[in-house]
């Protein structure tokens, strides 16, 4: 018995990652979902939080915005980037060391920061809207930053650089023979994306995309920043049910973040089903 | 009493039978190896011996006592791998000292004893050196001395070549052979390689999927191969079918017939006739320089046979040349299918 | 012949990508050392927000705070996952995949998820459970685990651990042993690389601070929220100087990360 306990004594290594994981990670994770499914201040089984999610414009608009935002951002995102990652990697070393530079760099700054850029950028005393105002581009000259386009342009911002650093590695892994093999059986650029290029870039490409898609449609403190509480994201409802100290509602706020967890799910399981059917088909 | 005694030893990872049933001894001083292909168990045989894996059924002995259950710390057995597994961070005196560091000896007797194995493995000079900074051929010289320092009772060497350029295989061949005769250590080799057996063991045990298929000394196996695995593998074997040899020279038989390619002698004229020998008409087709042996490939009816002819002339035999093939009769070995 | 038509493409290309990217950093920049904006060109260039800014004892401490908050989770992700490492490598491979699993969580559900959560089950929980610091810098720990991860992960993965381990041990190391002096002294860089990581993220971090900290903790990023549309000048420069502070770090990252490579 004794020698038993001695052999597995190495288990108590785990000890310290096992408190952490499960206190600050599952047990919570485990409790929203559970408590999104108790009625507020009781114990019970009520699904009138989801009833209220999509029944109330206030939080319809809140997970409607959330995902339209999301999905923009990411597919702009992922366009730019896919230029960008093949630009990377048909330039010069020096070329391309500089732009990794920038990427890394630019890749750091979200946030609040952003988001004052983008007002000082884009403001209402902004340095493009001024510029706007000079040369008589109404476009410009009347731009309003807080609102959605707003958003989604600096949300745009902020998925570019990590778009693109996650994709340079796939578009290294292109071997420069297929292109060529490509034009020698007659076929040009156009051919080359659309029947070679993409098809082996798609897992790369979707994995990206809902890395993307998650990033933007949790992302918090750009939206914090720039719009406050005035326009209705997932993020910001959330942390509302939760900013007082005396009234909160856990169990709405609960359903919320469980809707949010199940939105980057869903996102995560179509990107799964695109890859599997392409993947039986072509490859 | 073998100084390592296995005992029906068996082994399975998941559903497939790695070892099956093996009974092994091998006894003090010796060098033997493990010769086969891949997959088929030798690699595994090894390291249960080492401790590094379990076995699930059959005892090991070492020394007459059972270790079949003893950690591989307390087995006092060394091993050098395929990939020398040298750690990063030490110096290649400090790896060689590893060992004896745990064993907390004087600070005095190690850097003797460090120094000792360095000269034995030929690398003074590179005491300080780092791994990345050593060849792959100086690497497993490190990983070697690290495990002889140790006076192990065994060394174990797994492929330890396979992944060194094959001019300086040779000479490290030589050397570990010089090393284990010096210190007279017994020593267990794998391989794959069939030359490198042929050349390094005192005997060799042959291996296919999970079984030893015959064992013998270098010359008895080369000379002697009892299956047609064996004679598939070791050698250039010509492998003839019962029938095939029966056209060919009128003896039926029950078993395959295996020829060595230098059994075979190739002449323009047909000898007198003698029992000893079958003479069979056959045609030269091409042949292929190999070192300083010449490999014919000829024909006899529509039956490809190989010959090795020592270059030793300029002589050579034309395309489709008609020759006589000469080869003694108890040259031609019956090999049977599975071993007895 | 088509290569040559292609080397000025990317370099097109790239070029826009560069402006499109560095033209908010500019702005922010040049909007910190310029007292009037109104033209279309900047006037008045000074130093004088940087100034005030070093100069508001709310920014340092602040900033000191953020320091002090984002130490000591990321060195306990590291012990732990040092920790869980040994029992891994030496002991379960196979247990390799839920550790992943449990450390990818964090990455894919981000900051508002893990910062409610362990808000909502322990606000209302007697001390010390609901002590915020507490909380915070648990979530902290969670925060950084994809990053830590993947730092030591990598390393290990480099420096072959499993055979290193069987090495050590038929020198004669007992397990422990072989784990703390062959594998752990060769973790160095992965550990650093985790460590700046780590401490970047949580530099940048805006969210679960301000939902479990709240007015209890007043980190660098939520003093500039406060100020953010105070005084337009001086935020640029507190965000100059925090951005600053962030590039130190990956920059570190960087050169670490290079180092590994080119040795």
């Amino acid at each position: 018995m004794q020698n038993k306990l001695q052999r597995h004594r190495y288990l108590l290594a785990l000890v310290p990652f096992a408190l952490i994981v499960l206190v600050f990670e599952l047990v919570p994770l485990c409790t929203v979902v559970l408590r999104s499914f108790l009625p507020e201040g009781q114990f019970g089984f009520t699904l009138a939080h989801y009833a209220d999610i999509f029944s109330k414009k206030l939080y319809r608009d809140a997970v409607l915005n959330s995902v339209l935002i999301a999905l923009f951002s990411s597919i702009i995102g992922i366009v730019l980037a896919f230029f960008g990652a093949g630009a990377a990697c048909r330039a010069g070393a020096g070329t391309r060391r500089v732009f990794m530079s920038v990427l890394n760099m630019t890749s750091n700054f979200a946030g609040i920061p952003l988001a004052f850029a983008y007002i000082i950028l884009l403001g209402g005393s902004g340095v493009l809207v001024l510029l706007g105002k000079q040369l008589g581009v109404a476009a410009l000259a009347g731009y309003n930053v807080y609102s959605f386009s707003g958003l989604l342009l600096i949300y745009v911002y902020f998925q570019v650089p990590v778009a693109t650093i996650l994709l340079i590695p796939s578009f290294d892994a292109l071997h420069k023979e297929w292109r060529e093999s490509v034009s020698l059986l007659g076929g040009g650029s156009v051919v080359y994306w659309l029947r070679v290029g993409i098809p082996v870039l798609l897992p790369s490409l979707l994995g990206t995309l809902s890395i993307l898609f998650s990033n933007a449609i949790a992302a918090y403190a750009t939206a914090y920043a720039l719009l406050g509480g005035n326009f209705s994201l997932l993020p910001i409802r959330i942390s509302e049910q939760f900013a007082g100290d005396v009234v909160q509602h856990k169990e709405f706020g609960s359903a919320l973040a469980v809707v949010l967890m199940l939105l980057m799910v869903a996102a995560a399981a179509i990107n799964a089903h695109i890859l599997k059917k392409n993947t039986k088909e072509g490859l | 009493m073998a100084y390592i005694e296995f005992e029906q030893i068996t082994k399975s990872f998941g559903a497939s039978k790695v070892l099956q049933g093996i009974d092994l001894a091998v006894q003090k001083g010796q060098m033997i190896t493990l010769l086969g292909p891949s997959g088929c168990g030798k690699s595994t045989l090894l390291r249960c011996l080492a401790g590094l894996e379990s076995v699930d059924g059959g005892r090991i002995l070492l020394d007459g006592e059972d270790i079949t259950q003893k950690s591989a710390k307390s087995r006092n057995i060394g091993m050098v791998f395929q990939q020398y597994s040298l750690f990063p961070n030490m110096t290649a005196a400090e790896n060689i000292a590893f060992g004896l560091t745990l064993q907390k000896r004087p600070g005095a007797e190690v850097r003797t004893m460090v120094a000792e194995a360095i000269e034995m493995v030929e690398l003074g000079g590179k005491e300080d050196a780092l791994p990345r900074q050593l060849s792959g051929g100086q690497q497993q010289r490190v990983a070697l001395a690290r495990s002889l320092v140790l006076r192990p009772k065994v060394l174990l060497l797994d492929e330890p070549l396979s992944a060194i350029d094959a001019k300086l295989r040779k000479s490290l061949q030589l050397r570990i052979k010089e090393i284990q005769r010096t210190l007279g250590i017994t020593c267990i080799f794998v391989t794959h390689d069939q030359d490198e057996a042929l050349m390094m063991s005192d005997v060799i045990h042959l291996f296919h999927d999970g079984r030893i298929e015959q064992s013998g000394k270098p010359i008895e196996l080369y000379t002697g191969p009892r299956t047609r695995f064996a004679a598939e593998f070791i050698g250039n074997y010509n492998l003839l079918e019962p029938e095939t040899f029966a056209a060919l020279t009128g003896t039926q038989g029950a078993q395959a017939i295996a020829i060595r390619p230098e059994a075979i002698d190739i002449v323009t004229e047909a000898p007198a006739h003698d029992d000893q020998f079958y003479v069979l008409p056959a045609v030269a087709e091409s042949y292929i320089p190999h070192g300083n042996v010449l490999r014919y490939t000829l024909y006899v009816g529509d039956v490809k046979l190989h010959a090795d002819v020592l270059f030793r002339s300029f002589k050579v035999f034309r395309e489709h040349q008609p020759v006589f093939l000469v080869v003694e009769k108890r040259n031609c070995l019956p090999v049977g299918d599975s071993p007895a | 012949m088509q290569s040559h038509k292609k080397s000025a493409g990317p370099v097109v290309v790239i070029a826009l990508f560069l402006a499109y990217l560095l033209l908010p950093l500019l702005l922010t920049f040049l909007y910190s050392a310029f007292t009037q904006w109104t033209e279309l060109l900047p006037q008045g260039f000074t130093l004088r927000y940087y100034a005030e800014a070093f100069a508001d004892t709310a920014f340092l401490i602040s900033v000191l705070r953020t320091v002090a908050i984002s130490i000591l989770p990321v060195l306990i992700s590291i012990l732990a996952m040092l920790l869980v490492m040994y029992v891994v490598v030496v002991y379960h491979p196979g247990w390799e995949g839920v550790v992943q699993v449990l450390c990818t969580i964090p990455y894919a559900l981000q900051g508002i998820i893990l910062a409610i959560s362990v808000l909502s089950l322990y606000s209302g929980l007697p001390l010390p459970f609901s002590n915020r610091i507490l909380m915070l810098t648990g979530t902290y720990c969670v925060l950084v685990l994809p990053y830590v991860y993947r730092g030591i992960r990598n390393s290990l993965n480099t420096i072959r651990a499993d055979r290193l381990i069987e090495a050590a041990e038929l020198l004669g190391a007992g397990k422990l042993q072989a784990y703390l002096r062959v594998i752990v002294p060769n973790l160095r860089s992965g550990i650093t690389v985790s460590a700046l990581l780590g401490m970047a993220v949580l530099f940048g971090d805006f969210v679960v601070v301000n939902i479990i900290g709240g007015s209890y903790y007043e980190t660098a990023q939520m003093h500039l929220y406060k100020i953010l549309f105070r005084s337009g000048q001086l935020s640029s420069a507190v965000i100059v100087v925090l951005f600053a502070v962030t590039l130190l770090i990956s920059g570190a990252v960087f050169y670490q990360t290079g180092k590994g490579k080119r040795s």
